[in-house]
């Protein structure tokens, strides 16, 4: 290692590794990685990006950002949808979806595409549970999402944590607000809605999340304000200055389509 | 008041089914009778009859005059699975006599004939060789022909009284006394004629049966059962190169109830490991449990529905694009299974202009095209989530006809920071009866970033003010 390790950068991230080795007890620096496209966020990920295998969770800051935080959930869906073959599972319990059912055109304005979309609503939380390792151990969907009515218990999430890690899919779990429990999920972000971006005309082009990443094993937490861009389904860093930020710094993409 | 059946002891004292009752009451002295259920009567038969699936698949419930009182079994090759028809009837007799019950049982080569060999003949259970219908039917009464009461009485009149004596008359005299109902049950009684009967339950395309020779009753023996039936149907279903789409499973329990679940296949399915998973998903499912009570003695399995299946090599093909459709459809009827059919559905777009009109959700189950949502294209900026119906809410707004100021929602005060629209949409006439107002729609946004869709049915008139609704809620 000292032969080797010039920086010490460099000697970090290779310590990183044997410690996440011996964690996780098998030898994965190959496990496939998903950018979300912003990549000072990314940079806070092991192994820059989100792994696959793993449970990711999402909570509301209050219950008022719930959809917000289903906005993110869905963009991380997007992102997942893109590289991966298979359709997407939406598990909900009830009273979920108390902000509304996902919507065909919304979802597809968005960049989600709905007729990748299996959507699987539950009576009780045991059965939502039951289903998202179902999901999971059939290898079928790229991505497994869930939404609880309940908060689960540590046993459960280490549960749907190893089947999603035994069949590499991710499994993204909508947690209800308050959500401060014990977990074994690799990452925990926490949503609040945030002033969308706007363009010079001062419409609508794009909404904005203020997202903290307040767990991330084998990372480093970070706050950031987020923007997603539904032309590049990309995850972005939302300028903070003004209102009317100039969108070709954020999305040269988008602009060239709209005009 | 008339008796509709009569037992034997009542048969001993000289009544027959149709007396009067009070002739019978002055006939035998103390006499007990009872009202008749005819509902409950044809539904003890029918639960018979499913009880009789564990003979053949094919069974018929038949019509006396007052009704369904008896049962054809089309025991077509299905007798030597019991070893022959004489063992076949001794095994129904045997087993409808534990019931409680009085059997009469005849074999024939038509329905007509066994009907009348059960009702008239003189043992308890016959059996009529091929071809000796005729000589079978010679000396029974006329009643052995199904004909009408009034038929009857019209030919008891002329004195007939044994089919025999119909035999040796000329047909064209008969037909043009009595119609063609006197000489078309004749001719269906000796196979001249062929006769539509509907089965009590559709026959399936395949079928597994087996008798266990102790009665099973835990769980884990009715899905090792299942599972050696899945085998040989599976078998049977590689030969043809088809798969299953609907499976039922009947359970046969000692005291003559049967179990029968219904099992659907997202696509079709050889594969047994497979189907007795669902099978053990359905049974898990099951509100009481499996009832086993003194258990099971046989089994059946029916394919109610195949449907033709590609070869697919399974093993080779792990990231063919068909090895996912096909692990996806076993994923989905796993959940179906527990969760039911209408819990795992897909968004299909709907031509409609109604934002809740223009999504429909599927069962994701269902036979036919993925949803296209390729083609489907709004105008206006739809949110993410949409309500299941419109929550009506408070709205002040500067000008009648401009967007809100701010509006309280689910007891939440939202001062609105900026407001896109609006976006008119207008009933579709075609659908409904016109009471609908037009719809004017804004995306809204609060001052703490949350982008909501709020509408405003109709227009301010003269003493109207609208209302406000909120539909939808952006991420």
């Amino acid at each position: 290692m000292q032969t080797t390790g010039g920086t010490k950068a460099f000697r970090i991230a290779v310590l990183r590794q044997v410690v996440m080795r011996l964690e996780r007890g098998l030898p994965d620096p190959a496990e496939e990685r998903l950018s979300l496209g912003a990549p000072s966020v990314d940079r806070h990920l092991p192994g820059a990006g989100l792994a696959c295998g793993a449970l990711h969770e999402v909570v509301a800051a209050t219950h008022g950002d719930r959809p917000a935080a289903f906005g993110f959930l869905a963009a991380l869906m997007v992102r997942v949808l893109a590289v991966r073959r298979g359709p997407a599972m939406l598990v909900a319990a009830p009273r979920c979806f108390d902000f509304g059912r996902p919507y065909g055109h919304g979802l597809c304005q968005f960049g989600l595409d709905a007729s990748r979309l299996v959507l699987v609503e539950t009576r009780q939380d045991k059965d939502a549970l039951w289903t998202m390792d179902e999901a999971l151990r059939s290898k079928a969907p790229a991505v497994v999402a869930g939404l609880l009515e309940r908060d689960l218990d540590l046993t459960m999430s280490r549960r749907l944590s190893l089947a999603a890690a035994s069949s590499a899919t991710p499994l993204l779990l909508l947690r209800p607000s308050p959500a401060a429990g014990a977990s074994a999920a690799a990452t925990r972000w926490r949503v609040a809605a945030a002033s969308p971006a706007r363009d010079g005309h001062g419409a609508f082009a794009g909404c904005r999340w203020s997202v903290a990443l307040e767990r991330c094993r084998n990372g480093r937490i970070g706050q950031w304000p987020l923007a997603w861009d539904h032309v590049a389904h990309r995850i972005r860093l939302a300028e903070v200055l003004a209102d009317c930020t100039p969108v070709e710094s954020a999305n040269p993409r988008g602009r060239r389509l709209a005009g | 008041m008339r008796l509709v059946a009569v037992n034997s002891a009542a048969r001993r004292s000289g009544l027959t089914a149709g007396e009067l009752l009070a002739n019978a009451r002055s006939k035998v002295r103390n006499l007990q009778v009872r009202d008749a259920d005819p509902a409950a009567d044809s539904a003890a038969l029918r639960k018979l009859g499913f009880w009789c699936l564990r003979y053949t698949p094919t069974v018929m419930a038949c019509g006396g005059e007052s009704g369904a009182d008896g049962l054809f079994l089309d025991i077509t090759g299905a007798a030597h699975l019991f070893g022959g028809e004489a063992a076949l009837l001794a095994d129904l007799a045997g087993r409808l006599r534990a019931f409680g019950l009085i059997p009469r049982l005849a074999v024939a080569g038509t329905a007509g004939a066994a009907w009348a060999v059960a009702r008239f003949g003189e043992r308890e259970c016959a059996i009529v060789p091929s071809g000796g219908e005729e000589e079978a039917l010679r000396d029974l009464p006329l009643a052995g022909l199904r004909l009408s009461a009034q038929t009857q009485l019209l030919l008891r009149r002329l004195g007939f009284r044994r089919i025999g004596d119909l035999l040796r008359q000329p047909r064209a005299p008969l037909a043009g006394r009595f119609g063609e109902d006197l000489l078309l049950r004749l001719d269906q009684a000796l196979g001249r004629a062929p006769e539509p009967l509907s089965p009590l339950v559709s026959p399936p395309a395949y079928r597994a049966h087996v008798v266990f020779a102790e009665p099973i009753g835990s769980e884990a023996h009715v899905i090792e059962g299942a599972r050696r039936l899945l085998v040989e149907l599976s078998e049977d279903l590689d030969r043809n190169g088809a798969g299953a789409r609907k499976l039922r499973l009947l359970l046969f329990r000692l005291d003559g109830k049967v179990l029968s679940l219904t099992i659907g296949l997202a696509a079709p399915s050889r594969d047994v490991a497979h189907m007795t998973g669902l099978i053990a998903l359905r049974l898990d499912r099951l509100p009481n449990g499996l009832e086993a009570d003194f258990g099971f003695d046989a089994m059946s399995l029916h394919v109610l529905l195949a449907e033709p299946m590609a070869e697919r090599q399974a093993l080779f093909a792990v990231d063919d694009e068909a090895a996912v459709a096909a692990g996806l459809a076993r994923l989905i009827d796993r959940l179906e299974q527990r969760l039911g059919r209408a819990a795992v559905r897909r968004l299909h777009p709907r031509q409609s202009h109604i934002p809740e009109r223009a999504v429909i959700l599927k069962p994701a189950g269902d036979v036919g095209a993925l949803p296209d949502w390729a083609a489907a294209r709004s105008v206006g900026a739809r949110p993410l989530l949409l309500l299941p119906r419109p929550e009506a809410t408070e709205v002040v707004a500067l000008v009648p006809e401009g967007p809100p100021r701010q509006f309280r929602w689910r007891g939440v005060l939202h001062q609105v920071a900026d407001a896109e629209g609006p976006e008119r949409i207008a009933p579709e006439w075609w659908h409904t009866s016109g009471d609908e107002a037009e719809r004017d729609y804004y995306v809204v946004e609060d001052t703490a970033g949350r982008r909501f869709w709020l509408y405003r049915a109709g227009r301010y008139g003269a003493g109207v003010i609208p209302a406000w609704f909120v539909h939808g809620v952006f991420a």
